[in-house]
């Protein structure tokens, strides 16, 4: 199939099978910051925003993901690039496999809710797991992000 | 001190071993074996072989009968006529696409027959057990022997000294003896294993693995195929996490075979799941602790048997003794007249054990600093004031011999209670608060660099070990900007090819920061002494050795809430205590020091594989469930700066302080929420349900 895409802000077309999974499209055209994890929709590693909302890639098809408003890592680099920098700041990373999809959900998060407090912040980031940082000091970036 | 490598890593521009792409690369899959224990008898590829796009089917027979490992090589590229665990390589595919390759995979038809196995180290070392092996002895790098008994030993190690152990225990005022279990765990590094293998005309392997010690890693291919380690060319990738995984060839010798007989580039990528099931998770334990104190609760005696679950294969240990470090440290905090300490691994047909950050000292201090706490219960003592009258002072040895430039245990005890805070239980709830201590030494490395200066007074430290996170990298801009006089910003960090450096040990043994900072120090007096023009480069390596022995303190002690309704187990607060000397990024610090406590509360309460029947259940991350933002509690972080390190750098290492005790830590809080001994891990709800409910009706 021919799949429509707002791609980062720009219009692609993509030809992929329906029953392929949007991260493995994304990933094929060349945009490997959505990473693959758990493969189940369980870790994060792959969050992009579809239509606004952070979404595990690796669930959604081809198919479902035409013709939507798709945002990676590499795209919210040139759009809210204080985010990234905020992680890279404050060691919000280490080894940063699990990195671009937590740039993309604090990306999502902030847009709804400007100014976080750290309840918030824990519930909504849940689904994205990190095995290196222990979490506090994405807590924080986000926090610095926010104030950015 | 903003990372060197954080802006490409959050925007998605950082390139792992899984994002490589070559010009006519294929992608493999993997049949595995679902028997634990099996011959095979016959493999029917015709089909896989002939679907549109498949490059290459191989099973045993099409890859040799070589065998790899870091230490002991016992290991074949595909099974060799038998499987020896669920999850085990049997065939692989190449394919243009990684669809295609798993089609392939589902439609070659394997025949097992199922034989007899061995799934727990009891049973393996049953009399007449079924051997995993019929001669482990012989293999390369084996520490058994024939002859040596129980069968299916990998290896056994025992230390001793002071007084005769039972004769300390029998004089003892009190005793323990306790049995404590963990169960196997995988490191959950959120990357699957993975890596891209490419052959060029002249026969040399060109790889990209996720691999935490490339230069080992080209060994450990080489050797066993009788060649020199320069016919491989490791590309070092940033490691998407490690903690003890990544440092086995793992898929890489077959990734090799598949781009050999395709000739075109491959890349072996794992699904999680794999992972999971065929790794090298941290080994399963069960360990008798003894212990006695005498009327003054003072330790007279400690002994403790460790058996540990190695799994199919002996090949993802590296040490010489083919056991696990940690088993060595049992008590090692204390002043301890009579010790004894045993640790035997078992061949099983179960998954490989492996390495799991700081080897086997989860396990022991899990056992050891339990039964402690509970030898100090039975003394009629405070656990913390028990630990504070036995643990070592400055001066005194180890139990086991080792001496220390300084002992700050009583410091790092007395900061941690300073700090502490009691923080109340919601109503209804069980409060509990628990403490356990873990010491380790800090030593260097093997490694390489070197220092070109650039245009413009800036230089770039080319450098021979690869980024898993920890910040080696961003370790390296610090101390040569600091080492040069010149801003980060001048001082770029770019990773060789294993062609073009001398070897390195890998990331590991926390010891990184330590063997940068005297590697840094060595590359910039060098820089110094020759000022090479831009364009031209210096070169420093570092030998372990030569430094002073040094060994740092962790103190934890968690708050827990327990609900006596349910069992369900609340983590209040986490206080982890460290015994510091110079730090080189204190926010990177802490960040170890956080990252570590939360992936042992995870391991506290949560990860268990779940192998059943030989199989891993817990397949899934769903299953093997991995603590998330909303698992982690309140995390307060206390140092005790002005200790003796080790290196130009004067520190101490911190990546396996945060971790070790922690479990053990949680385990005592429950203790006194419940007044029960929790003596496995993971720590359930149901579990503690149990605990409670015994604790009614006795």
């Amino acid at each position: 199939m021919n799949m429509r895409l707002k791609l980062n802000g720009d219009v692609v077309t993509i030809d992929t099978q329906p029953d392929a999974f949007l991260l493995e499209v994304l990933r094929e055209h060349g945009l490997t910051g959505a990473k693959e994890g758990c493969a189940v929709g369980v870790c994060g590693a792959c969050t992009v925003l579809v239509n606004g909302d952070p979404v595990s890639s690796c669930l959604l098809l081809a198919g479902q993901a035409d013709g939507a408003d798709v945002w990676t890592a590499e795209g919210l680099a040139r759009a809210a690039p204080h985010i990234a920098a905020a992680f890279a700041d404050n060691e919000g990373l280490q080894c940063g496999i699990c990195t671009p999809g937590q740039v993309v959900s604090a990306y999502a998060l902030l847009q709804k809710n400007p100014h976080p407090t750290d309840a918030e912040i824990r519930t909504y980031m849940a689904g994205n797991l990190c095995r290196c940082t222990g979490y506090a000091s994405i807590r924080r970036s986000i926090e610095a992000a926010a104030n950015a | 001190m903003a990372r060197v490598d954080g802006i490409a890593k959050a925007t998605g521009a950082a390139i792992y071993a899984a994002d490589v792409r070559r010009p006519g690369m294929l992608f493999a899959a993997v049949v595995r074996s679902p028997f634990p224990s099996a011959r095979i008898v016959s493999i029917d590829a015709s089909e896989a072989r002939a679907m549109p796009g498949v490059h290459a089917v191989l099973t045993g027979q099409d890859v040799g009968s070589a065998l790899f490992g870091r230490r002991v090589r016992d290991v074949p590229i595909l099974a060799q006529s038998v499987v020896r665990f669920a999850g085990e390589a049997v065939a692989a595919i190449a394919a243009e696409d990684r669809a295609t390759a798993q089609r392939a995979a589902a439609a070659v038809r394997v025949e097992y027959a199922p034989l007899p196995a061995v799934l727990t180290p009891e049973e393996a070392f049953a009399p007449g057990a079924p051997l995993v092996h019929e001669a482990a002895w012989a293999y390369d790098g084996a520490v058994v022997k024939e002859g040596d008994q129980p069968a299916n030993l990998q290896s056994k190690v025992a230390w001793q000294a002071g007084g005769d152990i039972e004769a300390a225990l029998a004089a003892s005022a009190h005793t323990v003896d306790l049995e404590f279990t963990t169960p196997a765990q995988h490191q959950g590094y959120i990357e699957p294993q993975a890596c891209v293998c490419e052959v060029g005309r002249d026969g040399r392997v060109r790889v990209w693995a996720a691999n935490k010690s490339p230069y080992r890693l080209r060994e450990q291919l080489a050797t066993p195929l009788g060649l020199s380690p320069e016919r491989y060319e490791v590309h070092l990738v940033p490691v998407g996490g490690d903690f003890g995984g990544k440092g086995a060839p793992m898929d890489v010798p077959l990734c090799a075979e598949l781009a050999r007989s395709t000739g075109r580039p491959v890349q072996l990528a794992r699904r999680y799941t794999e992972d999971l099931m065929a790794a090298n998770p941290a080994h399963a334990s069960r360990t008798r602790v003894r212990a006695g104190c005498d009327a003054d609760g003072r330790i007279t005696a400690l002994d403790v048997h460790l058996v540990f679950n190695g799994g199919a294969y002996a090949g993802f240990k590296p040490v010489p003794t083919v056991n696990l470090h940690g088993a060595h440290g049992a008590g090692s905090s204390y002043r301890i007249p009579a010790i004894r300490i045993q640790s035997l691994v078992a061949y099983t047909h179960t998954v490989p054990g492996g390495h799991r950050r700081a080897p086997g000292a989860p396990q022991t201090v899990f056992a050891v600093e339990s039964a402690l706490d509970e030898l100090a219960r039975v003394a009629g003592r405070d656990p913390v004031a028990f630990r504070r009258a036995n643990l070592l002072r400055d001066g005194d040895a180890a139990p086991l011999g080792d001496t220390y430039a300084e002992v700050r245990g009583v410091q790092t005890l007395d900061a941690a209670m300073a700090a502490q805070r009691p923080v109340p239980a919601p109503a209804g709830m069980l409060h509990g608060m628990g403490i356990a201590i873990y010491d380790r030494g800090t030593g260097i490395g093997r490694s390489s660099m070197a220092l070109r200066a650039e245009p413009g007074g800036g230089v770039t430290a080319f450098v021979s070990f690869p980024e898993n996170g920890a910040g080696a990298h961003t370790a390296v801009q610090t101390l040569v900007a600091r080492g040069l006089g010149l801003a980060p910003a001048q001082v770029a960090v770019e990773p060789l090819t294993t062609d073009e450096l001398p070897p390195d040990d890998g990331v590991g043994g926390s010891r990184v920061t330590a063997s940068v900072g005297e590697l840094c120090a060595r590359a910039v007096a060098a820089f110094q002494a020759e000022r090479p023009a831009p364009g031209q480069s210096v070169q420093a390596t570092i030998t372990p050795g030569g430094t002073r022995r040094v060994t740092a303190f962790a103190v934890q002690i968690a708050q827990v809430a327990v609900d006596p309704e349910t069992g369900a187990v609340h983590l209040l607060h986490m206080l982890t205590a460290h015994d510091v000397a110079e730090v080189v990024n204190p926010l990177a610090h802490q960040v170890q020091i956080e990252g570590g406590v939360v992936m042992a509360l995870s391991a506290a309460l949560l990860e268990d594989l779940a192998v059943v029947d030989g199989r891993v259940t817990a397949a899934n991350l769903g299953d093997f469930k991995l603590a998330s933002q909303r698992d982690a509690p309140p995390i307060e972080v206390v140092l005790v700066p002005g200790g003796l390190g080790v290196g130009a750098a004067n520190v101490k290492g911190i990546g396996e302080m945060g971790n070790v005790a922690v479990p053990a830590a949680v385990a005592n809080a429950v203790r006194d929420a419940i007044g029960a001994r929790v003596r496995a891990l993971p720590i359930t709800a149901e579990a503690v349900y149990g605990l409670l409910h015994e604790g009614a009706s006795a």
